[in-house]
């Protein structure tokens, strides 16, 4: 008997006029006592209310309409309130998407295990205490009796997931279902979390269901795939076979979509020898000066510098790619460069000259040729302006365009960015994520800029949604001759927009050079540990272990 | 989400619809007044003390023998008008302070948050106390000691607001094209803390509300003979074993109102997701 068996599943949500409307419709599944199935799908696709929907639980304004979900043969949607309540958190276990949000902020991390172990173990609190220090060991936390004592905001996300995880292993429970647990951690840090996962779970042999948006991740943790799409089952069978030969036109663009590191690179090395870069960074640092404090006078703490001597030159017309893990600096480059930020020593050299100033110090005309594109579309545009007035904007102040002039312009803007003229009219909330992001790259280039930078540009979106969005910036900036400076923690992407890449690890460069040397024979550890993770492989750990 | 209408914010809930209601027939009984009362409201209309019911007075007479309704729905007039305008007052001139704080900080935000903490620092009935005194009692100053009152609360609120907007990437772009202060402010700042900005407005007249109630009966607000409500409480407590209705009327009409505007704000605050906004959810 299989241990998960899921039939004709539908569950929907209410809408204005009260009737519901099905986000997950009729997905049925069987899953035996410690077997692996991973659930993709792009974002509103129903995979988490579908996970949720596993456990006996709605969100609030969703019902279930139809369906059976048997667990150990009994049915889960039946289940009385006290039944379900011995049956989460011990038989079933759900390590959802954010970490610091299924933690409780003011409860020491320890104390947020050892209530699941007294609640459903009956322990008293030193056996707890026991329980939870080994499985923090387990989940390799490093110092489990220091981390015991820490609140959830004093440990890194990496280690909050592993926190969450030590918690749904607590009760050994037959079946964990993880809901995009690792969306939130750069990719080093997501493989680490998954090998862990990997092996704790054979080794306490319990089933997974892991829901994700990446394909290449259900391949690396899970035998058998549901490809979801609109709520509906598109496509089922072995992962491998799934990521290598995909039938439906879906899973085939799903998988194409995937902007994959060891594809060949399309953009072209530099070429030009000796001709005059079109930005230079000169031994750049950049250190957050603390703010004036009382407790600053008392404890004079020098914050380490974010970048440190950081040096490499654009040329106009390229892309450069800057790579590196959250933290790692690549932002802070971007914000000095556009003026956000002063450096701390070190020479930003614009077109020749040296524009080490804050944005308001800056000429207008310097301003409108260095155009910068946030990571989160939704709130780089204002909520409370129409499409047409966000992109008639920067037209006005740097052309002086207006009335039917601007608008003409704001269409052609549209057009390149393949949106029609009937979203001037829209308010951002009222477009698509990948809609929103190419809007603000229309923004951008409204200013005909000469360098744009763009920082994590599509790691908000949805993977078929970045290929298309890539594609577009891509066109553009050929169009218009811009010099890109492309951010980006994702080296597949990297692999496919950039001529020339840069490393960066905790605010140094660790190697720069054309990306195509970078990526096929990598000199620095640190690349090779980003491209090991990057790729799914399995030697990974150990490239890991050496850089510690 | 789908878009918010008019419609589905004013009938969130029931009791935001109880709430609006309540505040409406408050509002239209108050505007229209000098159309539909029998008498003039200082005006000596019949015996004094008529119990209500009677026939040419519906709700009696005072102890003077004025028509009572009449006075009754005068009576709110010049609390409302002094809540609403004074209040008003602070939501916006503070709501610039707010935003223009958030927006420029250093210095200047230290400055203006150390003013708003000076202020809050001085027992609010003292602070009216003295203002009163000082400058008389009149509609004028009643409403400038009002919004003096409840502007330092606002400036927090919707300072507090506009600094979860300040690191956004549209307020970013804006400085970035070279947009001086002043337009980031109306342009791009402004029109987003307007929810939070609403729902102050709500919150705090319906405590200016009780505020100018309470003053009038302590004799620190609106002077007779014009009618207002907390006076009637506080000229009615002599005669409450006589005529107990002549303080339970204008109570009746201070709690309808700020029950009303209370459930109406809960609703509002509800239905425009200012949890969320604040970071309370999610």
């Amino acid at each position: 008997m299989a241990l998960l068996e899921v039939k004709g599943l539908k569950v929907g949500y209410y809408d204005e006029t009260g009737t519901l409307v099905p986000a997950v419709d009729d997905v049925s599944f069987a899953l035996d006592k410690g077997g692996t199935l991973g659930i993709v799908g792009e974002s509103g696709c129903g995979k988490t209310t579908l996970a949720r929907a596993l456990m006996g639980y709605c969100r609030p304004g969703s019902a279930i309409m139809a369906g059976e979900v048997l667990f150990e043969g009994e049915d889960v949607l039946e289940f009385t309130t006290p039944e379900l309540r011995r049956l989460r958190g011990r038989r079933i276990a759900i390590v959802p998407q954010n970490p610091l949000g299924s933690l409780t902020y003011h409860m020491k991390v320890g104390h947020q295990v050892t209530e699941i172990l007294k609640i459903h173990q009956g322990m008293d609190n030193k056996a707890a205490r026991q329980a939870a220090l080994s499985l923090f060991a387990a989940t390799k936390l490093p110092e489990p009796e220091r981390i015991y004592d820490r609140y959830p905001h004093e440990i890194s996300g990496g280690q909050r997931q592993r926190v969450v995880i030590a918690g749904a292993l607590a009760c050994e429970p037959a079946l964990m279902i993880l809901d995009e647990p690792t969306t939130a951690l750069d990719t080093t840090t997501e493989m680490q979390v998954l090998k862990l996962v990997k092996d704790l779970r054979e080794k306490i042999d319990t089933a997974l269901v892991y829901i994700t948006h990446d394909l290449t991740l259900t391949n690396y943790m899970c035998e058998n795939v549901l490809v979801m799409l609109d709520g509906k089952v598109m496509e089922r069978g072995r992962a491998s076979q799934i990521f290598e030969s995909p039938r439906t036109d879906y899973t085939k663009m799903l998988v194409s979509a995937i902007p994959r590191v060891d594809a060949p690179s399309r953009a072209a090395a530099r070429t030009g020898a000796g001709r005059q870069p079109l930005l230079r960074v000169e031994r750049l640092s950049f250190a957050y000066r603390p703010r004036f404090s009382l407790g600053g006078l008392l404890k004079a703490e020098d914050a380490p510098p974010a970048v440190d001597d950081v040096s490499f030159a654009i040329e106009s017309g390229e892309v450069l790619a800057l790579v590196g893990e959250s933290g790692s600096g690549k932002s802070t480059v971007a914000n000095v460069i556009c003026g956000l930020l002063t450096p701390t020593s070190g020479d930003v050299v614009f077109d020749g000259r040296p524009i080490n100033l804050s944005a308001r110090h800056r000429p207008a005309d310097l301003k409108r040729r260095i155009q910068i594109i946030f990571q989160d579309p939704l709130s780089s545009l204002n909520p409370r302006r129409r499409i047409g007035s966000i992109l008639a904007r920067p037209l006005e102040m740097f052309f002086g365009l207006k009335g039917k002039r601007a608008r003409d312009r704001a269409v052609e803007l549209l057009e390149d960015m393949e949106l029609t003229s009937d979203l001037l009219r829209r308010f951002p909330r009222q477009l698509s994520g990948g809609q929103q992001q190419r809007v603000a790259i229309a923004r951008a280039f409204a200013a005909e800029p000469d360098l744009i930078l763009c920082d994590e540009v599509t790691s908000a979106l949805d993977v078929s949604v970045q290929a298309h969005v890539l594609e577009l910036l891509k066109g553009i900036q050929a169009k218009t001759g811009a010099a890109c400076l492309f951010i980006s923690h994702d080296l597949g992407v990297v692999k496919q927009v950039a001529g020339m890449t840069v490393v960066l690890e905790k605010g140094v460069i660790a190697e720069a050079g054309p990306t195509e040397r970078i990526f096929t024979d990598p000199v620095h550890d640190y690349t090779r540990l980003l491209l090991a993770a990057a790729s799914r492989r399995e030697d990974f750990e150990e490239l890991a272990a050496q850089r510690i | 989400m789908s878009e918010r209408t008019l419609y589905s914010v004013l009938t969130y809930t029931p009791g935001t619809t109880i709430g609006v209601g309540l505040v409406a027939l408050h509002m239209l009984g108050a505007l229209f007044a000098p159309l539909y009362i029998p008498f003039g409201e200082t005006q000596l209309a019949g015996f004094p003390l008529l119990p209500p019911g009677t026939a040419e007075h519906v709700l009696g007479t005072d102890v003077l023998g004025r028509d009572y309704l009449t006075r009754l729905v005068m009576g709110g007039r010049s609390s409302i008008f002094v809540a609403m305008v004074g209040v008003l007052g602070a939501v916006v001139i503070g709501g610039l302070f707010a935003i223009s704080a958030a927006y420029i900080g250093g210095l200047y935000d230290d400055a203006v948050m150390r003013i708003v903490d000076t202020k809050l620092s001085i027992p609010g009935i003292l602070f009216v106390a003295l203002f009163v005194t000082g400058f008389g009692r009149s509609v004028t100053v009643l409403t400038i000691v009002i919004g003096l009152t409840y502007m330092p609360g606002a400036i927090r609120i919707i300072r507090s607001q506009a600094l979860t907007l300040v690191p956004l990437g549209y307020i970013k772009s804006a400085r970035l094209r070279g947009e001086s202060a002043l337009s980031v402010i109306l342009r791009e700042l402004t029109p987003n803390v307007m929810e939070v900005v609403a729902v102050e407005f709500a919150i705090r007249t319906s405590s200016a509300i009780l505020t100018i109630s309470a003053l009038s009966f302590l004799g620190l607000g609106i002077s007779p003979p014009t009618p207002d409500w907390g006076l009637m409480v506080s000229d009615g407590v002599r005669q409450i074993y006589t005529a107990p209705w002549l303080v339970l009327l204008p109570a009746f009409f201070i709690s309808t109102l700020v029950i009303g505007l209370n459930f109406a704000t809960d609703g509002l605050a509800n239905a425009l997701g200012l949890d969320a906004a604040r970071g309370l959810r999610g």
